[in-house]
C-alpha cells in the first residue's frame, strides 16, 4: 500500500533528517512510528502525502508514485487521511460542516448525502450529540475524534496519524485510542506516530523505532518490546516505559 | 466674539431655482456615500485578490501583490486622483478620449474618476488586511485542508479566507470609515461631495458655524451608523474561539 | 504750507490725547498692544501674496498700508508694529470676528450675507465676471455656451450666477464646479471645459500664467460685477473711520493710480508676469466715489 525506496530529506543544507528510507507498509497493517523527538518520524509520515516534500527516493501510495513531479498530488491526498497532533479543525465551521467539507468539495458528494455520512461517522466516534457545535466548544479528545470523523468522510484508503495524543491531557487519550482501535480492527492500513506504547503492544503489527533519520528496528511489537536488537532502542524503551519520569 | 447666527440659514433661497441650502447638503451627503460604497465595493474585491497573491507561495505572484500595494500607498490620494482625472484620459485612444471628457456629463466621467482612485488605493490598504488576517491562522489549517485534497482555490475560499475575514473586521471597519473620509478629494474635480457643500454654503451665507456644524453632525451620524453597522456584522457572524485583530 | 502743516499736526495731537481716554474697540487694542494685526492671503495675485519671504505684496497690501499709515497717525504713535497673519477664504471671517485679525486685505467681495458677520471699508476694486476662452473656440459671449461644459470655482459669486443663469434660460449647460482658480484654468486648459467663468481679474492673471498667454481671450458681457473691500470687525465705528479715510486719502492723492500700473501693468514678482489689466471704468468710478456698499446695494 506504501512504499519508500531509499527516500532522502534535508532541511537547509546540513541537517539530514531522513536518510535512506526503504520501507514498506501492506494493506490492512497497522504500523506504529517511535523514536525519540527529533528523530524524524513527524517528517517521515508528512512525506506520506507530501505534507513535506522529499529530496530524493521513490514513494509509492496506493500504486501511484507520488514522488513524481507530474503526479496529482491532490488525488492521493483524498486517498490517505491525516489526523494531526494539534486536531486542526476549522473553527469558523461546525463539526458537522469540518466533516462534511471535503465529500461535497473534493468528492463532489450531495449536501444530504454527506450529512447522512457525516452523522454516521460522528456515531463511530461516539459524538453525534455534538454535530452542531463549534470546535472551540469541545474538549481536546472530542474534538481529535471529530478529527478522525473528518479523515474518515473521505473513504480513505490509509489513515496517517501525526501523535495523536500527545496534545491532549491523560484522562482523554483512552477515548482517542478507543476510536484508533476500532478502526484498526475494521483493516484499516495505518501509519501511527506515538509514543503511546501500550497501543503499540496491543494493536499495531509492527514497531518501526526511528533514530537520527534512520530505521534502526522494524519489528513484531512482541519482538521489540522484548528484544530490541539496538541499543539506542534499548535506551529509549528504558525510558519511555519507566514507570515515573524523574 | 460677535458672531451672527443664523440657524435659518438652511431653509433660506440659494438663488438658484426652488433649491435652499439643505438640498445642497442632502445632494452632498449623497455624493459622499454613492462615491464611497461603490469604492468600497471595488477595494474589497481588488484588495481581497491581492491579500491572498501576496500569501501565495510563488514569489513572481506576491510579488504582483507587494508592487501594488507599495505603489499606491504610498502615492497621496490627492496625486492619484489628479492622475485618474488628468492625465490617464490623455493618453486614451482619441474618440474615447473626447467622450470621456465631453461626451459624459462632467459628474459621470468625475464620478468614474473618484471611485476608481478611492476603489485602487483603499484596495492597497484591504490586501494588507486580508494578508495579516491569512497570515495570523495557524500552518495547521493550510495542512489540514491541503490533507484532505482541498484545492488552492478550494483552501482559500472555504478554509482561509473565512476566518481571516472575520479576524480583520475591527481593522476593516475602520478602512471603511476611512474611505467615507477620503471620498471629500471629489472636491478637486469639483464633484461637490458633502465636504465640498458645506464649504460652499460657509462661503455664500458666510454663516461658517452653522454650516460645518451641520455637516459634522452629518459625519458624526454617518460615522455612528456605519461602525454600528460593522459592529452587528462582527455579532452575526462571530463563532466561538476565533478572536479578532486589534478586538476593540 | 509748513505752518498750517504743524498746526494741524498740533490740532491732531491735541485731539488725539484728548480722545485717548475714549478709544474703545480695535483702536484701543491697537494702542495697548503697539501692533495691528494684517490678515492677507498666500496667492491672491495680484492683491494679496507671498512673493518671496513672509511678507506679503500686491495691491490689496498697499492699501493696508494705507490704513495702518493713517491709524499710526491717528494714535500718534509711528512705531506701531506690523503682525502678518495668513487668511484663507475659510478662516478669513472667523478671524476678524474673533480678534486675531484686525483688518483684512485679500481679494474679498463686499456682499450683505458677509455684512451680517463683519463690516466693510471702502472698496478698492472693482470686478465684473467674465469668461476665459481659447481664442479659437467661438465663444463671443455666455449665450455660446448652451449644451457646452463650462467651469467656475467652487464658492465664488461666479458659480451660483451662472447656475442661476443656466436654470432661467434653460441653457443646458454642464456646470463644474473646480476647488480652486488653479484647478479650473487646468480644466479649462485639458478641455473638459470650454470656457472659465470668473472675476476677470483673476481671469487675466490665470492667463498670464498660461504657457502661452496669446491663446486665450477674456469675452462676454459683465455677468455682474463685485466690489472688493477690507474687513475689520463690525459695531467699531472708530476703526472704520480711520480705515476710510485712509482709502479716500489714497484715492484723492494719487496714489492709487501708480499702485495700480505696478501691480496690474508691470511685471510683478516673484516671475516676472505682467497681467496687463487696464483699469476698468467700474473702478476708476469707485475711486472718483469712494463707497462701502456692496455692488448688489447700489
Amino acid at each position: 500500500m506504501i512504499r519508500f525506496n531509499k527516500v532522502n530529506k534535508w532541511f537547509g543544507r546540513d541537517h539530514h533528517v531522513l536518510k535512506n528510507i526503504t520501507l514498506e507498509v501492506k494493506q490492512g497493517e497497522v504500523v506504529v512510528v517511535c523514536g525519540p523527538s527529533g528523530s524524524g518520524k513527524s517528517t517521515l509520515i508528512r512525506t506520506i502525502n507530501q505534507l513535506e516534500p522529499v529530496n530524493d527516493g521513490v514513494i509509492i501510495v496506493d500504486g501511484i508514485t507520488i514522488t513524481d513531479p507530474k503526479t496529482n498530488i491532490n488525488k492521493v491526498r483524498e486517498e490517505v487521511g491525516f489526523v494531526f497532533q494539534h486536531f486542526n479543525l476549522y473553527p469558523h465551521l461546525t463539526v458537522l460542516e469540518n466533516i462534511t467539507l471535503a465529500p461535497i468539495q473534493v468528492r463532489k458528494m450531495e449536501k444530504a448525502a454527506a450529512e447522512q455520512l457525516g452523522v454516521e461517522l460522528l456515531e463511530r466516534v461516539g459524538l453525534l450529540n455534538k454535530k452542531d457545535v463549534y470546535p472551540a466548544q469541545l474538549s481536546g479528545g472530542q474534538q481529535q475524534r471529530v478529527a478522525i470523523a473528518r479523515g474518515l468522510a473521505m473513504r480513505p484508503k490509509v489513515m496517517l496519524f501525526d501523535e495523536p495524543t500527545s496534545a491532549l491531557d491523560p484522562e482523554m487519550i483512552g477515548e482517542v485510542l478507543k476510536v484508533m482501535q476500532d478502526l484498526a480492527e475494521s483493516g484499516m492500513t495505518m501509519v501511527v506516530v506515538t509514543h503511546e506504547m501500550g497501543f503499540a503492544r496491543e494493536v499495531s503489527d509492527r514497531v518501526i523505532f526511528l533514530d537520527h533519520g534512520e530505521i534502526l528496528e522494524d519489528a513484531k511489537p512482541e519482538d521489540f518490546f522484548t528484544n530490541p536488537q539496538h541499543e539506542r532502542a534499548k535506551q529509549f524503551l528504558r525510558q519511555i516505559l519507566a514507570p515515573m519520569h524523574q | 466674539m460677535n458672531y451672527h447666527w443664523d440657524w435659518g440659514i438652511f431653509f433660506k433661497s440659494t438663488g438658484i431655482g426652488q433649491e435652499i441650502y439643505l438640498h445642497w447638503f442632502i445632494t452632498g451627503l449623497g455624493w459622499t456615500v454613492a462615491l464611497s460604497l461603490s469604492g468600497w465595493l471595488i477595494a474589497m474585491l481588488l484588495g481581497t485578490v491581492l491579500g491572498v497573491l501576496r500569501t501565495l507561495p510563488q514569489r513572481s505572484l506576491s510579488a504582483i501583490g507587494t508592487a501594488y500595494v507599495n505603489l499606491f500607498r504610498n502615492v497621496p490620494l490627492l496625486v492619484q486622483l489628479f492622475v485618474w482625472y488628468f492625465i490617464v484620459p490623455d493618453y486614451l485612444p482619441e474618440p474615447i478620449q473626447t467622450w470621456f471628457k465631453q461626451g459624459l456629463k462632467p459628474e459621470i466621467s468625475g464620478f468614474i474618476s473618484v471611485v476608481a482612485c478611492l476603489g485602487l488605493f483603499t484596495a492597497a490598504r484591504v490586501c494588507e488586511q486580508v494578508r495579516t488576517g491569512i497570515q495570523a491562522l495557524p500552518r495547521g489549517q493550510i495542512n489540514a485542508a491541503l490533507a484532505l485534497g482541498l484545492n488552492p482555490w478550494k483552501t482559500y475560499r472555504h478554509v482561509l479566507l473565512p476566518q481571516a475575514f472575520r479576524i480583520i473586521i475591527p481593522p476593516l471597519t475602520s478602512e471603511f470609515l476611512n474611505i467615507f473620509k477620503n471620498s471629500s478629494v471629489a472636491s478637486l474635480i469639483g464633484l461637490m461631495d458633502l465636504l465640498a457643500q458645506t464649504k460652499q454654503t460657509a462661503e455664500f451665507t458666510a454663516n461658517l458655524f452653522e454650516a460645518f456644524t451641520l455637516a459634522t453632525l452629518i459625519y458624526f451620524t454617518l460615522n455612528m451608523s456605519l461602525m454600528l453597522m460593522m459592529r452587528w456584522l462582527e455579532k452575526r457572524v462571530k463563532v466561538p474561539g476565533l478572536i479578532s485583530l486589534g478586538g476593540k | 504750507m509748513k505752518k498750517s502743516l504743524l498746526v494741524s499736526l498740533a490740532i491732531a495731537s491735541l485731539f488725539s490725547t484728548a480722545q485717548a481716554a475714549e478709544l474703545t474697540g480695535t483702536l484701543k487694542k491697537i494702542k495697548e498692544s503697539g501692533t495691528v494685526v494684517l490678515g492677507h492671503r498666500d496667492s491672491s495675485i495680484p492683491f494679496s501674496y507671498l512673493a518671496d519671504g513672509s511678507k506679503p505684496v500686491g495691491f490689496s497690501v498697499d492699501i493696508a498700508n494705507a490704513i495702518i499709515d493713517e491709524v499710526k497717525k491717528e494714535l500718534g504713535l509711528p512705531a506701531i508694529k506690523v503682525q502678518y497673519n495668513l487668511v484663507t477664504s475659510q478662516t478669513r471671517i472667523p478671524l476678524v470676528q474673533n480678534g486675531t485679525v484686525d483688518v483684512e486685505c485679500g481679494s474679498t467681495t463686499n456682499n450683505i450675507e458677509r455684512q451680517q458677520q463683519v463690516a466693510f471699508t471702502n472698496g478698492f476694486f472693482k470686478i465684473g465676471t467674465r469668461l476665459l476662452t481659447k481664442k479659437t473656440s467661438g465663444i463671443k459671449d455666455f449665450a455660446d455656451l448652451a449644451g457646452k461644459n463650462l467651469v467656475t470655482t467652487a464658492g465664488t459669486t461666479s458659480e451660483r450666477q451662472i447656475k442661476k443663469l443656466n436654470e432661467e434660460k434653460k441653457l443646458g449647460m454642464n456646470i463644474i464646479s473646480a476647488k480652486d482658480h488653479g484647478e479650473s484654468f487646468l480644466m479649462l486648459e485639458s478641455g473638459r471645459a470650454v470656457a472659465f467663468m470668473m472675476d476677470d481679474v483673476l481671469l487675466a492673471g490665470e492667463m498670464a500664467k498660461a504657457k502661452n498667454p496669446a491663446d486665450w481671450a477674456i469675452v462676454g458681457t459683465p455677468q455682474s460685477s463685485e466690489i472688493y473691500g477690507c474687513m475689520v470687525r463690525k459695531d467699531d465705528p472708530a476703526f472704520k473711520a480711520v480705515a476710510d479715510r485712509a482709502l479716500v486719502n489714497f484715492f484723492k492723492s494719487g496714489r492709487v493710480n501708480a499702485s495700480y500700473t505696478k501691480w496690474f501693468q508691470q511685471p510683478i514678482p516673484p516671475k516676472g508676469l505682467n497681467m496687463n489689466f487696464t483699469m476698468s471704468e467700474g473702478l476708476k468710478a469707485l475711486i472718483a466715489k469712494p463707497t462701502d456698499k456692496s455692488a448688489e446695494q447700489m
